[in-house]
This record gives structure tokens, C-alpha cells and sequence, in this order.
């Protein structure tokens, strides 16, 4: 496999605040190889939206960060907030959550996107052009959207207009937080459809959503956030077929189509996590050993799981 | 079945103004009238100079406004001085939002010390009486600049606190939406995150802010002439003409002072009704944060 073009080691974000530290992510090792996708899942409340935003950068101030992020083969540890800001520009395309809001309600769309296009690194004359094959690209007429306001858009073609954004002058990697949120089936599905062509095209796809369909749509590798840590890691069609860990064996059986069973019990809050499982105290398969220590990130033949049941375990179990 | 929507009726805007309150309505006759007669005072009322057969007259046919002392006619010189009196507040109240905007914009942008400093300082010019702050820096500034630059400056220098609270408070609210972020991720700098996004937003505030920070300039400087701390004579201002008024008042001649003062309540009031009436009408939740 081609080296990654972005990774991420041991990564740690903690926020600070009034009633003490909030672990938000822990442990996070990722690597987003050209040309892939990587889906992040998880409920409310795991460090989803705060791991785009580490690999962003885009952190608040009472933020602790641990661990280490490469772009390539450049070590971010040692970029400045100049730097930052190129790499954001020029290498990291950012797909934010409710595209509606992420569009300034002021300015008319087009001009928007040039500037975005000029920022990739692309010249002046070459931006509009750009723009506009991107916006064809996900079916929009370009000359219409040029002029519009973000009011005059439906919430589809907002969601079309920020996914064009990553088409612009060909990132490498592609941060998606929450694509579909708010969108109907049929709009999942195009977007799906959109986001699958930027891996195509090359680049490294990360999507972050709690959509378990676009999930299972979007193919690649899916990893599951719990409580700030990554439970299970493995192809995505795996995954869905036969999950290892069991919260995931439980929050897959808690969608309709599977009999809509919820997961007892209520996540550990982010201030006071056990010091051993996360999902200790939900399990169903719950042994003393669960209770001792966090447990590893045990190995399979296509990922990872952190779960004592799988430790020396080379094989899921259904 | 689609039927298309009735082609808007003629007049349609026309009738649209007809429908706002009758003291917008005279408000907006008055102030036009004044700005057509201020703008045009050369062809509606050439200065005829010193005429001494004919001092201290009262208003007549002649002179609605009566003369002054040494003759000349005091509807005349109104006209030019309400030039001058817009001319020069509407330079002052620039001055004020250029700072005003600026200073906001440090403090909402940077945030931190930056913003508790800059906010310390502009509560400190704020518990200050601004009219003898004003007085002050006119008696700065006038050696160094002449008189009409020192009256812009010192009515600037004292009125852009509230459009200081104003872009700051609205930049606070502005930086924590999503597109900022998505700005932020998409590579924009703090300068173009200023300049792009967070200027278009501040254009509604800031206008109305000016709108009601006129008359209160063309009052500022009328009462800073009236103090003989404003404009030189020759370039006189509606309060220059009702302090040289003031001299023939004891000899009964009260048609000097008199009517530039009408004329300065007149622009003051017009100028006020149309700004609050568009203050209400766009940003009714302001109404109680921009009493100047």
C-alpha cells in the first residue's frame, strides 16, 4: 500500500474545563492512504467531530494534544500556525458539518469558492474554471450557484456546493465531518456517490459520521470511537458482517432493520473515564479481567480490537 | 395548476413609502429639503456682502430671515452655514467609525488582553463627560491642524465608543459560527477572515449607527462654534452664526440666533426620526443599546 499521506500516532486531545479535564480522544492511531476511505463512526459524544478537528488543528485554546501528526512525511509537531494554515489551504480539504451554516450568509457562493480555489494554490485565472468544473461535477450548474446567496441554495445543493469544495485543485486528503447529516436518503446516496469519486480521483478520504448506511456505502476501512477511544478497526464489509468488539456487536443490532435493540445503560462520562474497558459497564460479555486495565488494541487479520475476549485471537468472531 | 404570481401594481414603491408613519414622512421632506437648499444655497440665495442701509432688519418679505449687523442677508448665510455644518459632521462622524470599526475589530478579532484592554479604554472614554472630552481635543489640535480638522477629529475622537461595542459584540457573536471555522479550515488567515467574512456582516449595524450618529455630530459641532472653539467666521457653521447672534440679541434682533437654531433642531430631529424609524425597521433588538 502507498505510504499515508496524513497519520496519526497516539493521539490524545483533553479540553480543560471549569469542572476538570474532559478526555475528548485517546490513544487515536490513524493512517489515511492515497486513494482510500477511512470512515470514523461513533454516537454523540465519542471525539468524532473533535478528531477532524485535530487533524485540522482547528482545537480550541483549553486543548491538550498528545501524540504526534505526520503530513506525509512531515512531522506537524513542528508547524506553525503559518504553516497550519497552509497546510489547510493547500493539502487538507475540509468538508464541515451543516453546510448551510458553513457557507457565510453574506457572500454570494461564487466568489467564495475562487477565493477557496486561490487559497489551493490555484491561479487566478484558472480558479473560476476550477470551481465551476467541481460544481458540475456534483451536479450543479455553476453560472447559477456563482451568484446565489447560501439562502438561495436548498439543503442539498449547500451540501453539493461544501462537498464541491474538496473536488478544487485536488487535496490529498479530504476531511469530511458529518456529510449527511440533515439530508434525505436520496441525498446520502448522492453524496455517498461524490464522496466515493474523491477517492478515486487519489485522495485520502477520511468521513466522520454516526450515518451507519453511508458506513456500509462508502466501502474502506471503518473505525468505531467509544468514549474517546477506538474499539474496533477493520474493513468496512468485515465490520458490518462480523463485528468483533461488543459495542459494536451491540449498536449494529441497535438499528431498526436488526430489531432496534438500544444498548443499556448510558456512556461513561468524559470526565471521569474508567481507568480500564470504556464498555465495561454496558457489556453483556463483561469479565473480571475487563475491569483491571484498559485493554490493548488486539490484532486481526484485517484490523484491530480493543476487547480482552480477542486477545491472542488472529480470527473475528460473528 | 400554476398561476403566475400578479405583476407588482405601478407605483407600487411609491404607495410602499406612502404607508410609513406621517413623521417619517415629514422627517424625510424636511431632511431632503434641507440638503437640496444647503447643496444649492448659491442659486437659491446668493450672498449679497455687507449692505450697511439696511442692518438688524427684520424678517421681511425681502429677508425671511432678517439681516444681520452689518446687513447681510441671514437666510443667505444659514444656507452656506448648514453646508458647512453637514460637510463637517458627516466628516467627523467618518472619523468615528473608521476608529470605531477599528478598534471593534482589534478587540473582537484578537480577543484576550487585547480586547479587555481596548474595552477598559473605551469604558474609561465612556465615563467621561464626551462633550468636555471633545472641547478638549479641539483645543489639542487646533494649532497643530487649523480648525475644521481639529472639529472632525475632536467629534470623532469622541463618538466612536459605541460603534467600538457594537462591532466588537457583533464579531464576538460572528466568530463562533460554523463558517468561521470552515474559513478557518479552508486556510483563511485572521486578516481575511476580517476582511472577507466578518466586514460584509457588519455593514447593517454600522450604517444605522451612522445614521443616528449624524445629528448628534451636527449638534457636537454646532455647539463647539457656538463656544468659538469650532470654525473661523469666514467659513461659518450654523453654531458660529448663532454666537455672533447673540450680540444683537439685547438689541431685540433675536431673527440671528434664532433661525439657525430652528435649522440645526430642524436637521437633528429629521436626521433622528429616519434613523431610528430604519434602526426599528432593520434591527429592532438594538433599541436599546444605541441611545447616543
Amino acid at each position: 500500500m502507498n505510504p499515508p499521506a496524513f497519520s496519526v500516532r497516539d493521539l490524545g486531545v483533553t479540553f480543560a474545563t471549569r469542572r476538570g479535564p474532559v478526555t475528548a480522544l485517546s490513544g487515536i492511531d490513524l493512517d489515511l492512504h492515497p486513494g482510500t476511505v477511512h470512515v470514523v463512526i461513533g454516537e454523540s459524544g465519542s471525539g468524532k467531530s473533535v478528531l477532524a478537528h485535530a487533524l485540522l488543528d482547528l482545537l480550541p485554546r483549553n486543548v491538550t494534544l498528545r501524540g504526534s501528526r505526520h503530513l506525509g512525511a512531515e512531522d506537524l509537531a513542528a508547524a506553525d500556525a503559518r504553516r497550519w494554515r497552509e497546510v489547510r489551504a493547500r493539502h487538507l480539504a475540509f468538508i464541515p458539518q451543516s453546510p448551510m451554516s458553513a457557507l457565510n450568509p453574506v457572500r454570494r457562493v461564487g466568489p467564495l469558492l475562487v477565493e477557496l480555489a486561490r487559497a489551493r494554490g490555484v491561479a487566478r485565472s484558472a480558479a473560476w474554471p476550477a470551481v465551476a468544473a467541481a460544481l458540475r461535477s456534483v451536479d450543479l450548474d455553476p453560472e447559477r450557484i456563482r451568484s446565489s446567496y447560501p439562502h438561495h441554495l436548498s439543503g442539498g445543493m449547500a451540501q453539493r456546493v461544501v462537498t464541491s469544495l474538496a473536488l478544487v485543485g485536488s487535496p490529498q486528503v479530504v476531511i469530511a465531518d458529518e456529510p449527511t447529516s440533515g439530508l434525505d436518503a436520496d441525498l446520502i446516496d448522492r453524496t455517498a456517490g461524490h464522496l466515493a469519486n474523491l477517492a478515486e480521483r487519489g485522495a485520502a478520504l477520511l468521513v466522520i459520521t454516526h450515518d451507519l448506511t453511508l458506513a456500509q456505502r462508502l466501502g474502506g476501512t471503518t473505525s468505531v470511537l467509544y468514549a474517546s477511544q477506538l474499539l474496533e478497526r477493520r474493513h468496512t464489509g468485515a465490520l458490518f458482517d462480523s463485528p468483533a468488539h461488543p459495542y459494536v456487536v451491540a449498536l449494529l443490532d441497535a438499528r431498526p432493520e436488526r430489531g432496534g435493540r438500544p444498548i443499556p445503560g448510558m456512556p461513561p462520562e468524559l470526565t471521569a473515564l474508567p481507568g480500564h474497558c470504556v464498555f465495561a459497564a454496558r457489556c453483556t460479555r463483561v469479565r473480571a479481567e475487563c475491569r483491571r486495565e484498559v485493554p490493548a488494541l488486539h490484532p486481526l487479520d484485517d484490523g484491530g480490537v480493543r476487547c480482552v475476549l480477542h486477545a491472542g485471537v488472529q480470527q473475528g468472531v460473528g | 395548476m400554476t398561476t403566475l404570481a400578479p405583476a407588482p401594481p405601478r407605483f407600487a414603491r411609491l404607495r410602499e413609502v406612502a404607508t410609513r408613519p406621517t413623521s417619517v414622512l415629514i422627517a424625510g421632506g424636511v431632511l431632503a429639503a434641507l440638503v437640496l437648499a444647503a447643496l444649492g444655497a448659491d442659486l437659491l440665495r446668493p450672498a449679497d456682502g455687507i449692505a450697511l442701509d439696511r442692518v438688524l432688519a427684520p424678517p421681511s418679505l425681502e429677508h425671511p430671515f432678517g439681516t444681520d449687523e452689518t446687513g447681510r442677508d441671514v437666510l443667505a448665510l444659514s444656507l452656506r452655514a448648514m453646508r458647512v455644518s453637514f460637510a463637517i459632521s458627516l466628516l467627523a462622524a467618518s472619523v468615528a467609525l473608521l476608529i470605531g470599526v477599528t478598534i471593534g475589530v482589534l478587540a473582537g478579532t484578537l480577543g484576550g488582553w487585547v480586547d479587555g484592554l481596548l474595552m477598559r479604554i473605551v469604558d474609561f472614554f465612556g465615563s467621561q463627560n464626551h462633550f468636555l472630552f471633545a472641547i478638549l481635543l479641539v483645543v489639542l489640535f487646533r494649532p497643530v491642524l487649523g480648525a475644521a480638522a481639529a472639529v472632525c477629529l475632536s467629534v470623532g475622537l469622541s463618538h466612536w465608543l459605541v460603534l467600538a461595542r457594537i462591532v466588537r459584540g457583533e464579531l464576538l457573536s460572528l466568530r463562533e459560527r460554523p463558517f468561521v471555522a470552515a474559513a478557518v479550515g479552508g486556510g483563511a488567515s485572521r486578516a481575511r477572515l476580517v476582511v472577507r467574512h466578518f466586514l460584509p456582516h457588519l455593514g447593517p449595524s454600522v450604517a444605522v449607527a451612522m445614521v443616528l450618529l449624524l445629528p448628534h455630530a451636527i449638534f457636537h459641532e454646532s455647539a463647539l462654534s457656538f463656544l468659538g472653539l469650532g470654525l473661523p467666521p469666514h467659513q461659518a457653521s450654523l453654531g458660529n452664526l448663532i454666537a455672533a447672534g447673540q450680540r444683537s440679541m439685547l438689541a431685540g434682533a433675536w431673527w440671528i440666533s434664532v433661525f439657525p437654531g430652528l435649522l440645526i433642531l430642524a436637521a437633528c430631529v429629521a436626521f433622528g426620526t429616519l434613523g431610528e424609524y430604519w434602526r426599528d425597521r432593520h434591527q429592532p433588538r438594538w433599541r436599546g443599546e444605541l441611545e447616543l
